[in-house]
């Protein structure tokens, strides 16, 4: 498989501290790779790394099949970056703001344009962005990561402060990239139901180290949800379900039944309600990445 | 790349007061001796017979301060610009290598400084030529006195820049910077070494190019450790 970026037993260490340690990342063609883990869990750190803002303390990047360290101004060249809060300049307009930035990566200045209007932002374009709101500076931040028209773009956090009609823009513009510009997309974020609803291949990382590393659906697998009933006489439809040689439990009165598919859902209902118990909810228990987190390292130990 | 660089950081600093900064800094200096020879003139015509070289001395004496609060503001200013919201990640991030973007910064700087030379000289001269001194005009020493504190002052300049570039706390190149400033103050009453004295061109053997000379080697020197260590250090 060809990968976009591949790290080898990267690792920094800040004196006694170790962000990353022994990090094996690899991001195949034409992804959405979700980055996720809790803060202070190094994912920061290796965007930085990623970008040659930080040297390693030990280990090897390769972006584009080059390594990092050799062919730092040409992979940057194909990569567009938003690293933690934006970063603007104040006293411009946003306009110019992208303007200088333009100058750097020598694109035509038509893209200020369309990367304006790309983000929305195509109003505000001659007002300064002292008087931005969070939200407005995250595109604009994002404006500026696709002005060079990257094959790779590193998001991080790119979601933080918008609005959620501007969460869903922007998901959809993510979501958009990799077919329609051939983009790969890195992005990370401590929240699992952003990254579930974008990225295709998913990283996990937490104190430094990548504890999982596979694909959307093989994290699903992992996650496990569950289905959680509240009906009528609770104890007496558990054991009814239990009875018919269905795994459920049964916490504080809620029913819960592990990974179900739609059609055992439904078949369970339907046999609760034919019993003659009322049913009160059925919703989807949604697991918190703490969950998820707890589990994994909790089989890791026991594995 | 530098090119591309330069213009990009131009357009940066409008609007931040550093244009204004420029130009006001040779009008504070010429417009202190406006004062002094509106209010005695004829005191000191009556000082020296060479009214042109005394009136070059005068407006001497404020040059080296008024360049080295220059560098000390200037330099604030600038790394104000990318400190503000941290656009040093944005910018080091674009394919720029960082000896160029410390480069850039320290072009700019220069730049500014020798615009701000030039306008010294200009006023110098209209100013002098208003006062009616009468004599030959002496360029020569209009020249030395206009652009010798510049090169004079660029050790300072490289040290200012560097500790604005590396401090993530930006109250130590201001600390550094003020006491700079307080040392060109006193600078008559101290040792030929340091380098804050240097844009006074005074030294022992009383030959102002040596200040000169000095001025662009010790600079070169401090611009290219500071460069290094500028490069070596992780992005902030």
């Amino acid at each position: 498989m060809e990968y976009i970026v591949k790290t080898e037993n990267l690792s920094k260490h800040f004196g006694q501290e170790k962000a990353v340690s022994g990090l094996e990342m690899k991001i195949p063609k034409g992804e959405i790779y979700g980055f996720l883990g809790p803060n202070g869990a190094g994912k920061t750190t290796t965007i930085r790394m990623l970008l040659g803002l930080m040297k390693p303390t030990s280990g090897r990047i390769e972006i584009f099949q080059n390594d990092l360290k050799q062919e730092r101004l040409n992979i940057l060249r194909r990569v567009g970056s938003l690293v933690e809060s934006p970063s603007y300049y104040p006293h411009l307009t946003a306009k110019e703001n992208l303007e200088a930035l333009r100058k750097i990566v020598g694109v035509p200045k038509q893209r200020i344009d369309e990367v304006l209007e790309i983000v929305r932002l195509t109003a505000a374009g001659d007002k300064k962005v002292k008087g931005f709101s969070l939200g407005m500076k995250q595109r604009l931040g994002i404006a500026a990561s696709l002005l060079n028209n990257p094959e790779l773009l590193i998001l991080d956090e790119p979601t933080n402060g918008l609005d959620p009609s501007g969460i869903i823009e922007i998901r959809n513009l993510i979501k958009s990239l990799p077919s329609e510009c051939g983009m790969t997309v890195l992005i990370s974020s401590h929240l699992l139901s952003e990254i579930d609803q974008m990225a295709t291949t998913v990283g996990i990382v937490t104190k430094g180290k990548m504890i999982f590393q596979d694909s959307i659906e093989a994290m699903r697998m992992f996650a496990q949800q569950s289905v959680l009933l509240k009906v009528s006489e609770s104890d007496k439809a558990w054991r009814t379900l239990l009875g018919r040689g269905m795994k459920a439990g049964l916490d504080n009165g809620i029913i819960s039944l592990p990974e179900q598919s739609d059609e055992n859902v439904a078949e369970t209902v339907r046999g609760l309600v034919a019993d003659g118990f009322s049913v009160y909810r059925v919703e989807e228990e949604r697991r918190s990445l703490e969950d998820i987190f707890l589990q994994m390292t909790r089989e890791e130990q026991a594995g | 790349m530098m090119g591309k660089l330069l213009s990009a950081e131009f357009m940066k600093i409008k609007r931040k007061g550093i244009w204004f900064l420029t130009v006001l800094g040779p009008i504070g200096v010429v417009a202190m001796q406006m004062v002094n020879y509106g209010v005695r003139k004829d005191y000191l015509f009556g000082q020296n017979d060479d009214r042109w070289g005394y009136y070059l001395d005068n407006i001497h004496s404020f040059t080296p301060l008024a360049i080295v609060l220059g560098i000390v503001i200037l330099t604030s200013f600038m790394s104000s610009i990318e400190n503000e919201t941290n656009a040093w990640k944005q910018l080091m991030a674009l394919p720029v290598s960082k000896m160029s973007v410390y480069l850039s910064k320290f072009t700019v700087l220069s730049l500014l400084l020798l615009i701000s030379s030039v306008l010294l000289l200009l006023f110098t001269l209209a100013f002098g030529i208003s006062l009616d001194l009468g004599g030959e005009i002496p360029y020569d020493g209009l020249l030395k006195y206009s652009f010798y504190p510049f090169f004079a002052a660029l050790p300072v300049l490289a040290l200012q820049l560097w500790a604005a570039a590396v401090s993530v706390n930006q109250g130590v190149p201001i600390t550094l910077g003020i006491v700079g400033v307080i040392l060109t103050y006193a600078g008559y009453a101290l040792p030929d070494w340091l380098i804050w004295k240097w844009p006074l061109l005074l030294n022992e053997w009383e030959e102002p190019i040596i200040n000169v000379l000095l001025g662009a080697g010790t600079g070169l020197f401090l611009y290219a450790a500071g460069m290094i260590d500028f490069v070596r250090r992780d992005v902030k």
